[in-house]
């Protein structure tokens, strides 16, 4: 069978800087084929010159067998390659039928409504959803869903490869379930995928094939029975993998850290109750609207109309408010990095030292000199270049950036709590073993961590305790021994059944 | 364009090749249009005779107080104010009637809180009930003009003679005192940014108000904050004003508010806020008074040194998000 998508010898330089170097890839019909590599490792360089976004210096792309060039997007389109980006690009006060069309190559200026909508439902209709509604606005939809009309869009403008970049970082597992099935669909009508992901799960479970790239360059192309988790993991890294989860210690319970007695969050959460001890990590999980996420920004003091009580060492914290939470060394790491976390146009030491400016500056005149000494020490500590405190934070990677946000929280009069969302999210697998790391380590200095996660892998290799949480209410609680995958993806999916049985 | 490093130490250099092009192309434009600028002011009769560089001096620090209280209100991530110049103008008349009423000190007091109070009321507007700040600024113009023209009803206030005023317009070692006062507030404005706690939660709410309410910024007190120095910055300009010209009226202010915006944006102070200086927006006050001081020798008139102004604010608008579009 001809190949539907090959490239020769790809190579792209920024300004002496090798971004992609000799790539050799090749897709078949019906075929899924995963991309793995580390941040920089060339997987979005690789995308953009397929999408046309930006020219190879050297190398040749054939499509269905011919050589062609790629000048754009629309472009990309003709020749039948599709995207669905990380961001999506949906215009959410339009209706799914409008956003199907929108930005197609082939919609004349005069069109017949009629046959638009026709093929619009053909492609909804290939994929399992033909029941939706074409003129229900985007905006009413959750991410899964808007990620199918995304994929519904390519369909409509008969896309022969389909490529998804982190398709399900932002999706709960029952509509990673559903993505895969489409995907799975579209393999059995001759459609090519090309699947980039963090998750080394999804890969294995997913895809035919996985493309491994590291520095740019092509390392090496295996069908995904061949490859173990380790050894893929060892691919990307290009050294030895020790161990992704560190070991867990035996610590003697350090006390009561953070208690939570029947929190609520009207219409998200309801009378959550769970205890968070030092020296340990409490693993909330729950898909995306189960109130899981809410019960950190909650603890946080993001949440004003928050009710129940908190209490920390037995001393009650105020809900509501955040300086106070900061005070009493409670802090919260976002899920949304980019714009709950980080400061990005400021400096990596502005970063470092945004939540102790109180302790350096008597009567409100800082002490640069005590700053830069502290910022220095907590950039050493979290494993950043120190070299790079000037550096604007937007230019670090993602695993960088996040290590700057544990460093806030490092150094305290005493050890505090930390609240994190998705505290691995859109993080690759080297500088995820090192957070990992550092959550231990803070464990090891009697830190309470209180965590959530939609990545149930990650759960299992992390988590000392796990409370499941189903639609704003908690289902179980777990220790160590009895944290077991299956288990709670069935508490947090359909608990009822479980019960039942 | 992210480039691995050596990942088992974890560090992971961010190559930016053209961001950094950017950054020497906007350096070589910046460079090239201040030569220009000064060769111009070089060829311009009368340029560096010593009355207009007096006069050049005094506009600098009327335009550049205001502009400086424009900076920190950027900075925030707070866009502009459009009510500056009608501050400005309303601390002129309050300046007088105080000091007809109670003498000097009096003056400077009333005139420095009415400002500060009005900027306080829009800073916690912007700041507690996060309203759109190029909204509350248009309605505090419109407001600071209704009240201004039931007390005053469209005429102008003047010193009653015997306030011993003329004290304020003295010079200090042959430079005006008001650039004198404008130095002094440069200084303070950098001092604020640079080594106050308050100035460092201002670049963080700037650059991005959810991630300092995360980290636990006081937010909307540090916003209100800003307005506050504005207002502050703003009235002495007000004052500088009533005492240069010897009487006010609201039409006094009219014009600073646009200058100052202009002096922020050629400083290089990102509109978007979080990033910027009032060092950068002085060296953007003395590009604007210089090309305004040259268009007026040369026989321009005002309508055309609006019509600089604006040409040159949209110049640097487009140099700065060139190639941010990528």
């Amino acid at each position: 069978m001809p190949e539907v998508l090959s490239v020769e010898r790809l190579g792209k330089s920024y300004t002496g800087v090798r971004a992609l170097h000799d790539v050799s890839f090749s897709l078949e019909p019906g075929e899924i084929r995963g991309i793995c590599g580390e941040n920089g490792a060339g997987k979005s360089t690789f995308v953009k010159i397929l999408m046309g976004i930006i020219q190879p210096d050297s190398g040749s792309i054939r499509v269905a067998g011919r050589v062609r060039e790629i000048h754009g997007p629309r472009q990309a389109q003709e020749l039948g390659l599709g995207i669905v980006a990380q961001e999506l690009s949906l215009a959410p006060h339009l209706s799914i039928l409008d956003n199907i069309w929108l930005g197609g190559a082939d919609v004349p200026l005069f069109h017949r409504r009629q046959a638009l909508r026709q093929r619009a439902q053909r492609a909804l209709d290939a994929l399992g959803v033909g029941d939706w509604d074409l003129q229900r606005p985007v905006g009413a939809l959750t991410m899964g869903q808007r990620q199918i009309v995304e994929i519904a869009r390519l369909l409509a403008r008969d896309a022969r490869v389909l490529i998804l970049d982190e398709p399900t970082a932002t999706l709960s597992d029952s509509e990673i379930e559903r993505i895969h099935g489409v995907l799975r669909e579209l393999r059995a009508q001759g459609r090519s995928v090309i699947y980039i992901s963090h998750r080394l799960g999804e890969i294995f479970e997913l895809c035919d094939t996985v493309t491994v790239l590291r520095n740019g360059e092509h390392v090496a192309t295996r069908p995904v029975g061949e490859v173990t988790r380790e050894r893929l993991i060892e691919l990307m890294l290009g050294r030895r993998f020790e161990e992704m989860y560190p070991q867990i210690p035996a610590h003697p319970d350090a006390g009561d850290g953070l208690v939570f007695d029947r929190l609520t969050v009207p219409g998200m959460v309801h009378d959550f109750s769970a205890i968070a001890p030092r020296g340990k990590i409490l693993c909330v999980a729950g898909q995306i609207g189960s109130g899981a996420a809410m019960v950190t920004r909650a603890a946080a003091g993001l949440v004003p109309d928050a009710l129940g009580r908190l209490t920390l060492d037995a001393r009650a914290l105020r809900l509501g408010s955040v300086p106070h939470c900061v005070a009493r060394n409670v802090f919260f790491i976002s899920e949304d990095r980019a714009a709950e976390g980080l400061f990005p146009p400021l400096k990596v030491l502005d970063n470092l030292v945004a939540t102790r400016l109180d302790a350096h500056a008597p009567l409100g005149v800082l002490s640069w000199r005590a700053l830069r000494r502290i910022a220095t020490h907590l950039a050493e500590r979290v494993g950043v270049d120190r070299n790079r405190l000037g550096t604007a934070a937007v230019n670090l990677s993602g695993g960088n950036q996040q290590k700057l946000l544990f460093g806030r929280t490092l150094e305290r009069t005493e050890p505090g709590v930390l609240l994190m969302n998705e505290p691995t999210r859109g993080i690759d697998v080297g500088a995820r073993a090192e957070i990992y790391r550092l959550m231990r380590k803070l464990c090891d200095l009697g830190y309470a961590l209180v965590m959530t996660s939609s990545d149930l892998e990650e759960v299992v290799g992390i988590a000392d305790i796990v409370v499941t949480m189903y639609r704003g209410r908690t289902v179980a609680r777990y220790e160590r021994e009895r944290i077991d995958m299956s288990t709670i993806l069935a508490d947090i999916t359909h608990p009822a059944a479980r019960a039942a049985a | 364009m992210t480039v691995t490093g050596d990942p088992a130490h974890g560090t992971r250099q961010a190559a930016m090749p053209l961001g950094s092009e950017r950054h020497w192309m906007l350096m070589a434009v910046r460079v090239t249009v201040v030569a220009l600028l000064i060769a111009a002011c070089i060829a311009t009769p009368g340029f560096f005779s010593l009355a207009n560089i007096l006069s050049l001096l005094t506009t600098v620090s009327f335009m550049g107080c205001v502009a400086a209280g424009m900076t920190l209100i950027t900075i925030s991530g707070n866009i502009m104010s459009f009510s500056l110049g009608a501050t400005a103008g309303a601390a002129a008349m309050v300046f007088i009637v105080a000091v007809n009423f109670g003498g000097i000190i009096a003056g400077l007091a009333a005139a420095l809180a009415v400002a500060g109070l009005v900027n306080a009321a829009q800073g916690f507007a912007v700041g507690w009930v996060r309203a759109n700040p190029i909204i509350v600024s248009i309605a505090t113009l419109a407001l600071i003009f209704g009240v201004a023209e039931i007390f005053a009803k469209h005429s102008s206030v003047y010193f009653r003679p015997g306030t011993g005023i003329e004290i304020l317009r003295g010079k200090l070692g042959g430079v005006p005192l008001e650039f004198v006062a404008f130095l002094c507030v440069t200084a303070a404005g950098q001092f604020i940014l640079y080594l106050t706690r308050f100035g460092r939660n201002l670049y963080m709410i700037g650059s991005s108000f959810r991630a300092a309410e995360a980290a636990g910024v006081k937010t909307w007190r540090t916003v209100t904050g800003a307005y506050v120095w504005a207002g502050l910055f703003t009235g002495l300009a007000g004052i500088m004003l009533a005492v240069r010209y010897d009487g006010a009226n609201m039409d006094y202010g009219v014009g600073y508010d646009y200058d100052a915006i202009a002096a922020v944006l050629v400083g290089g102070t990102q509109i978007k806020g979080g990033q910027g200086s009032v060092l950068r927006t002085l060296a953007g006050t003395l590009i604007i008074a210089m090309v305004q001081a040259m268009l007026l020798l040369r026989g321009f008139r005002q309508e055309w040194q609006y019509l600089f102004t604006g040409l040159i604010v949209l110049a640097v608008i487009m140099l700065h998000t060139s190639g941010e579009r990528r």
